[in-house]
């Protein structure tokens, strides 16, 4: 029986698991996760009003409900366990360890208080545990044209009677007056999916205007079918703006406007906050293309390809890491101890049990209209877990 | 009645229910549509074709080479009886379930004959995926035996 050991509960780490667990009946897995918590990027980044895309959570409890792997929460490697001592005990490791940090604008001013990233914006927005908070004023601008940029305009535009059935505890801002999306590409290089596009469609409290509009294919149509977009009573005006470069942030102790240009042309947005959504920088990446970095040792997802691609993409990439770490398996006769040798250096560790009793106590606590209320610091997780909640 | 579940997937929903019927009916065969030759209907078998919908309103990537195939070679499939269980997201309102729509139109289309209602799965909705198709199921084989 081999021992496999997986760093990161998120999509990556859990969808290796699943076709680990197929792949090889016999093996035992396990799943390491810093946070108290497991699914990462389902649990804090996917949006608290997209709850039917977190549904895949539902595969991932059969890992631990019905397969026999085992969750070893509040484990951070290189803290915890050091990463040698994990190789010695595991006959394979996969690092699935996930998102890095902002890719910053590069422009000046971009490290003014009033400008962040949207990995930081989403994690205090999703209740990461003891996140910094992030201040939001009535002025936005938003940078970037992909899905994340969608994500902030809908959560800051939508009111408070549209996040029913969400998990969000509370509104990311309040009294947005306007927020400005400003692409570097032409509307026709945007990467929006048009079915994220369409859902800004439905709105209830904001007017979409959108600026140099040009070019064909889906996601234009489906961004100028937004045009007129008003209903009664809207608070907010979002603005959409392609193909301006960013040239500056400016302000003395905080944002006061962001800056773009167009060839000669300037674009001037005063604002109070900026938000960044143009990627996120690789930590590593270093595999072959079966994601072994060396005999033993893999990885796979965000932190094996870099910090893009959707999550059935994440799918694919792990069906196929699995695969060799199945086929190496096969040939290696050493099977080192694993799951207990584990257990007795990280006495710390919350169990599949200890995180039951959190969502519990998260499901319990959910207000009217909500699915859930998050626990909002990694101490009070701790204490549900250990039953002392 | 010999019963054979297919599915087509893109994150593992659509296969995680796939598996979860034919474990409830014992012994019917599981099929990824990405395997699935139209050649190989059988007009004896009962299908139960468990499909999901994914980007805007795309069959989900395993149903894809299955529903190529069932286009170009036409395959004739009078008298072959099946059912759909759709899986959506009514999030996204204007294509909501048009995978397994997608998936009965195909079907019909070569002649076979719907059994039961197409059911529209929701997501973002009150009722487990599981908890709807069992119950599903065993209604639709009464219906199917009889």
């Amino acid at each position: 029986m081999h021992s496999i050991a997986i760093v990161g509960a998120g999509p990556a780490g859990c969808f290796t698991a699943q076709a680990l667990a197929k792949l090889l009946p016999e093996a035992r897995i396990d799943i390491l996760e810093a946070l108290p918590v497991p699914y990462g990027l389902i649990r804090y980044g996917v949006a608290p009003d997209h709850q039917g895309t977190k549904g895949v959570i539902r595969q991932f409890e059969r890992l631990f409900e019905r397969q026999g792997v085992a969750f070893f929460g509040n484990v951070s490697v290189g803290d915890d366990v050091p990463f040698d001592d994990l190789t010695r005990i595991y006959d394979a490791v996969i690092l699935a360890t996930g998102l890095a940090t902002d890719r910053r604008l590069g422009v000046p001013g971009d490290d003014l208080p009033g400008v962040s990233g949207a990995g930081a914006v989403t994690r205090c927005w999703n209740d990461f545990p003891d996140a910094t908070p992030v201040q939001v004023g009535p002025r936005v601008v938003v940078i970037g044209n992909g899905n994340v940029a969608v994500d902030l305009v809908r959560l800051l535009a939508k009111g408070p009677a549209e996040f029913e059935g969400s998990d969000l505890s509370t509104l990311p801002a309040k009294g947005v007056q306007r927020i400005d999306v400003v692409g570097r590409s032409a509307a026709d290089l945007a990467k929006f999916d048009p079915v994220m596009i369409r859902e800004l469609g439905r709105l209830e409290a904001a007017r979409l205007h959108l600026h140099g509009l040009q070019g064909e294919g889906k996601c234009v149509e489906a961004l100028r079918a937004l045009e007129g977009h008003a209903p009664e009573g809207a608070g907010c005006e979002v603005h959409f703006h392609f193909g301006w470069h960013p040239e500056a942030i400016e302000g003395t102790d905080h944002v006061t406007a962001a800056r773009f240009r167009q060839g000669d042309a300037r674009l001037v947005l005063p604002c109070d906050t900026v938000l960044t959504a143009i990627g996120f920088l690789p930590e590593s990446a270093f595999t072959d293309m079966g994601g072994a970095i060396r005999p033993g040792l893999y990885s796979v997802g965000w932190v094996a390809r870099g910090p893009r691609g959707t999550i059935p993409e994440n799918r694919a990439d792990a069906q196929i890491v699995a695969q060799r770490v199945a086929a190496d398996l096969a040939a290696l006769v050493v099977k080192k101890p694993g799951r207990a040798a584990l257990a007795a250096l990280v006495p710390q560790a919350v169990d599949y049990a200890g995180w039951l009793r959190i969502d519990a106590a998260e499901r319990a606590a959910a207000p009217e209209g909500r699915v859930r209320a998050k626990i909002r610091t990694k101490a009070e997780m701790l204490a549900i877990a250990r039953g002392e909640g | 009645m010999q019963i054979a579940v297919l599915y087509g997937t893109e994150t593992g929903n659509a296969e995680m229910l796939a598996e979860d019927i034919a474990a409830h009916l014992g012994d019917a065969k599981v099929s990824n549509l990405a395997d699935f030759d139209p050649a190989d209907f059988d007009a004896a078998t009962f299908y139960v074709i468990v499909c999901s919908t994914y980007g805007d309103g795309e069959l989900p990537a395993s149903a894809k080479p299955f529903a190529e195939k069932m286009v170009s070679q036409g395959p004739d499939l009078t008298g072959l009886r099946f059912s759909v269980f759709g899986m959506g997201d009514s999030e996204y309102p204007e294509t909501f379930n048009f995978g397994g729509k997608r998936i009965e139109a195909l079907m019909t289309s070569a002649g076979a004959v719907l059994v039961g209602e197409r059911v529209t799965h929701d997501a973002s909705g009150p009722d487990m995926a599981d908890d709807l198709a069992l119950s599903w199921i065993d209604g639709l084989l009464a219906e199917a035996r009889g």
